[in-house]
């Protein structure tokens, strides 16, 4: 399996939900830092992350573009969430219940084998759609 | 012209370069006439514009650009970069689209790159900011 072929398996078993099938992606002490300043250390505290933002969202990750050279794959993604109940909290901005919220993402995955070490996330765009516009 | 995957890094180190030396020909020559640019502090299309922006970033500041990460695409027409740049203000500009700077200010970013290529041409350039501006004042 090629590294980009990997790599739309894990944004299936992410899109899925399929917590056990993304851990396996991670390599123990992978470290995932986004632009916004979020700094997450190992499997158990990105998936504690992503549960949390898939408990107030639906988020759907569509892949615009991948490619690999060594050890590194670089990706442009799309995410749409989606807010299925009000969360003032959302780690992004505020969303109530139906409103949407959109990234493009520029990303980059550090793997060694099979599992990603490091992952780091900068966005090129954003679009707020609130669900009475 | 195409550029050959496994000179890719090669071909883009020498942009950086010349873009380092404010050799506007020849990191001009990377641009296709059409050039799609979307930077972090203007959106433009065309070669010239582009150039035209850089002449006037570049009668305000030292802008130097060092290459931290590098992913080429196997078919050579795309690349993704991690950039970290250094921004010196040679004098005041109160009106820089980022933010304000004063002469003597520097300024650091890393910033993700996504860069089209066809035809021995950057088509588009998009970056997106990672880090934070870190400002240091004289």
């Amino acid at each position: 399996m090629t590294a980009e072929d990997r790599f739309r398996a894990y944004i299936q078993a992410f899109n899925a939900s399929d917590w056990d099938k993304l851990r396996d992606y991670y390599a123990p002490d992978v470290r995932l830092v986004i632009g916004n300043g979020t700094e997450l250390n190992g499997r158990d505290a990105i998936i504690d992350f992503y549960g949390k933002v898939k408990s107030q969202t639906r988020r759907t990750i569509e892949i615009v573009q991948c490619f690999a050279d060594g050890h590194t794959l670089a990706a442009e993604i799309e995410s749409e969430f989606l807010a299925i109940e009000d969360a003032p909290d959302f780690a992004v901005r505020p969303m109530a219940k139906g409103d949407r919220y959109y990234l493009n993402s520029f990303v980059f995955y550090d793997f060694e084998s099979t599992l990603y070490t490091r992952i780091r996330a900068a966005t090129f765009r954003r679009e707020f759609r609130p669900v009475a516009a | 012209m195409s550029i050959a995957p496994a000179g890719l890094r090669c071909w883009f180190e020498a942009y950086l370069a010349a873009f380092n030396r404010a050799d506007f020909p020849a990191f001009g020559a990377y641009y296709a006439d059409d050039i799609d640019f979307h930077g972090q502090a203007a959106q433009l299309v065309g070669r010239e514009a582009v150039l035209a922006f850089y002449h006037k970033v570049r009668s305000y500041l030292n802008e130097r650009v060092e290459l931290i990460g590098f992913v080429g695409a196997p078919d050579g027409n795309r690349i993704a970069a991690e950039l970290h740049t250094t921004l010196l203000a040679l004098r005041d500009w109160p009106d820089m689209p980022t933010g304000a700077m004063r002469a003597g200010d520097t300024r650091m970013r890393v910033s993700f790159a996504m860069y089209d290529i066809a035809g021995g041409h950057f088509t588009r350039i998009r970056t997106a900011r990672f880090s934070p501006a870190e400002r240091q004042a004289t």
